[in-house]
């Protein structure tokens, strides 16, 4: 009994690396997705000079490890004389790997408005622009939202590969208070406890959401 | 640039060893979970549920760790590798046993019916009749499923197992400020060149599938 | 040569059908209310009436696609009542004296047209598979698909599709045959191929429980006639004297607007 004591002593820091990992998730699912929107425009235009590099880097991003990238980022950009501390270089690694996959949801959801909405907003005489833009990205982007929720609880628990760059996040405190204290099978089944009371009602949420708007409710 | 190349490469067995080890594991371990979450019987069919879903709401490199510096039993302890192949095979299952349950679900429900009107019987409606049709449908996401576990393999490198990864990861902190970021580069290739073909042909299936459907 | 649709074992063993005060709700709905019926061995019966009488909700609780909530049904000298808890052995036993065609065929994709024909009979009646294949391959000839044995379902077409249903069924020797609306997803004209087959397999004295639209196939084929609606019974007997002048208001208005089309 003596051990659990000791354990909750360090349970604060289990909670600020909490904190550390809900940053990262905000942070790169908003700005991964914003890139992910970039990317999918970029991937659907005919213009191949928008179309090539984003494909690339799309491919590139759902291609490799979000461990590999974030790797790169860390021994990378200092080589090229750019340094980030820890924490934004997971934040420029997360967002890259969410904005390769928001992007390919987001253009999957695009292609799935039906034709024609597309044809009626022409025959009204809506220029391609506004069609698009207020017309069928609205649409799209509405039945996105379920794999892009998905894809938010995956960046929630993908922030635990921060450990491995040495970010204080949840992971790290884990691996660190179990050095300590060495109750490695207590401290790793709390952590996981606690990564799973976010992530499974959070996936219990999004299917709710899935089902109402399936139904049409939302 | 060499030296990098050959470093990361002697990693690519590990890499695939950790994979197919792991995907095994899933895919016949996703079966009696798929059979749970479809279950008549309320409480297995929760049990089940819930298993999955905390299985796949904890983050891989957490269960690793979980398995690789918990697990003892005495003097008997997981190894890196067993505790990386057990500890994704079990994560798979979960994953696995979803697309399973999810094929099940998109079969038409008359052929459960006229299986059953005819008078086969259970075990051989789902065998003969059910599964063959079902699993030509999860064969796109097993194959899309095949291609994350490949990617999450190098997971295991946090523990110590000798993948592509580590082997970079090594190489990177014995040489930081003259090629660092080289084996990286390395291995995200290794990496693309593995699973774009396998990303292909998993696309042509489904554009087929969908169109004999 | 003109091989029997069905055997003479069969003939011997063509049984009758007893529903006796049959109840079904789904949730809130009473599909059906208090549904009593007869149906003789070797006889004909026409199920026709509005979309939601609880025409087809009451063959499919014949052969216990649907669980009744109340009254009994008796196939041959099987009775089974509402409530009973009914052993895997006894519903397999109904299942396998009672042939079923639905009204989107499900023929098995994944098989040929002469596996989905051969494979019940192996695995139900036992037969070998030289055995059941040689059964299979003489059905299809005889409703003239012998040419398709060797294909897959998603090759034929709908009527085609129906009439391989329908040898599958008969190949396990039924004693009673359910039709649930079996030309309602095929066009007219290849309808025609389909009841062709039916009004033989009445000739040959199957009994024969058909839910249908087909208003021309009840008044010459079958010998009685049973009209449902809001799951009730509202007139039962001869088809050509009901559909002459029918006794009530409802199978009336029915009939004016089904034959109208």
């Amino acid at each position: 009994m003596d051990s659990l004591i000791d354990l909750s002593e360090y349970l604060p820091r289990l909670g600020q690396g909490l904190v550390v990992s809900l940053q990262l998730t905000a942070l790169s699912v908003v700005f991964g997705y914003l890139i992910g929107l970039v990317f999918a425009l970029g991937v659907s235009s005919r213009q191949p000079w928008l179309k090539w590099p984003a494909l690339v880097a799309v491919e590139i991003g759902r291609g490799i490890p979000a461990l590999v990238v974030l790797y790169i980022v860390y021994f990378g950009l200092p080589a090229l004389g750019v340094l980030f501390e820890n924490f934004w270089a997971a934040v420029i690694g997360l967002t890259f790997t969410a904005a390769a996959y928001s992007s390919e949801m987001i253009r999957a959801g695009i292609q799935s408005v039906p034709a024609g909405q597309r044809e009626a907003s022409a025959a009204l005489g809506l220029s391609r622009t506004t069609s698009f833009v207020r017309i069928v990205l609205p649409q799209g982007l509405r039945s996105s939202i379920p794999p892009l929720m998905g894809l938010a609880i995956m960046s929630f628990q993908g922030t635990s590969l921060a450990y491995s760059i040495s970010v204080n996040e949840l992971m790290s405190q884990a691996y660190q208070v179990s050095t300590i204290t060495f109750q490695y099978l207590a401290v790793y089944t709390i952590t996981g406890l606690i990564y799973a009371a976010i992530a499974v009602p959070a996936t219990w949420l999004s299917v709710w959401v899935e089902h109402r708007m399936a139904r049409g409710a939302v | 640039m060499g030296d990098a190349l050959l470093i990361v490469l002697l990693g690519l067995p590990m890499t695939l060893l950790v994979t197919v080890l792991s995907f095994t594991i899933g895919v016949i371990g996703g079966i009696p979970l798929m059979l749970g979450l479809r279950s008549r019987t309320r409480w297995v069919r929760l049990t089940c549920r819930f298993a999955v879903d905390l299985i796949r709401g904890v983050p891989p490199i957490v269960w690793l760790f979980l398995l690789y510096f918990g697990v003892s039993f005495g003097a008997i302890r997981l190894d890196s590798l067993n505790a990386a192949v057990w500890g994704l095979g079990i994560i798979s299952s979960a994953y696995l046993a979803e697309i399973y349950r999810g094929a099940f679900a998109t079969l038409p429900s008359g052929q459960a019916e006229a299986s059953a009107a005819l008078g086969l019987g259970g075990t051989v409606t789902l065998t003969r009749i059910l599964a063959p049709q079902a699993l030509r449908t999860a064969l796109p996401s097993i194959a899309t499923y095949l291609l994350s576990l490949l990617k999450d393999s190098s997971i295991a490198s946090t523990i110590g197992v000798a993948d592509m990864v580590f082997n970079a990861t090594m190489f990177a902190r014995q040489n930081p400020a003259t090629a660092g970021i080289v084996p990286f580069f390395i291995a995200a290739a290794v990496y693309l060149v593995i699973s774009i073909p396998v990303a292909v042909t998993a696309r042509r299936l489904d554009t087929r599938l969908r169109r004999t459907a | 040569m003109n091989v029997p649709l069905i055997t003479e074992a069969t003939e011997l063993a063509i049984a009758g059908v007893q529903i006796s005060n049959l109840s079904k709700r789904f949730g809130d709905h009473l599909v059906l209310d208090d549904i009593s019926m007869n149906v003789k061995p070797g006889s004909v019966t026409a199920l026709i009436g509005p979309s939601g009488s609880g025409k087809s909700t009451l063959l499919r609780c014949v052969n216990l696609l649907e669980t009744p909530d109340g009254g009994s049904i008796t196939v041959g000298s099987q009775t089974i009542r509402a409530g009973d808890r009914v052993k895997d052995r006894e519903l397999l036993t109904l299942r396998r004296q009672v042939g079923m065609v639905f009204q989107s065929f499900n023929l098995f994709p994944h098989f040929t047209v002469l596996r989905n024909v051969a494979f019940p009979q192996e695995k139900i009646l036992g037969r070998s598979r030289e055995e059941a294949e040689a059964r299979a391959r003489v059905l299809l000839e005889r409703v003239g698909l012998a040419d398709k044995a060797d294909q897959h379902p998603g090759k034929c077409s709908g009527g085609q599709q129906q009439r391989i249903a329908i040898v599958r069924a008969l190949a396990l020797n039924p004693r009673v045959m359910l039709f649930d609306e079996p030309t309602s997803a095929l066009d007219p004209e290849v309808g025609v191929e389909v009841l062709t087959v039916m009004r033989e397999l009445a000739d040959a004295g199957m009994t024969m429980i058909v839910v249908t639209h087909e208003m021309q196939f009840a008044r010459d084929v079958s010998d009685h006639l049973v009209v449902m609606a809001d799951g009730h019974i509202i007139e039962e007997g001869d088809p050509a004297e009901i559909m002459a002048d029918p006794r009530e208001e409802r199978t009336r208005r029915f009939l004016n607007a089904v034959l109208e089309r």
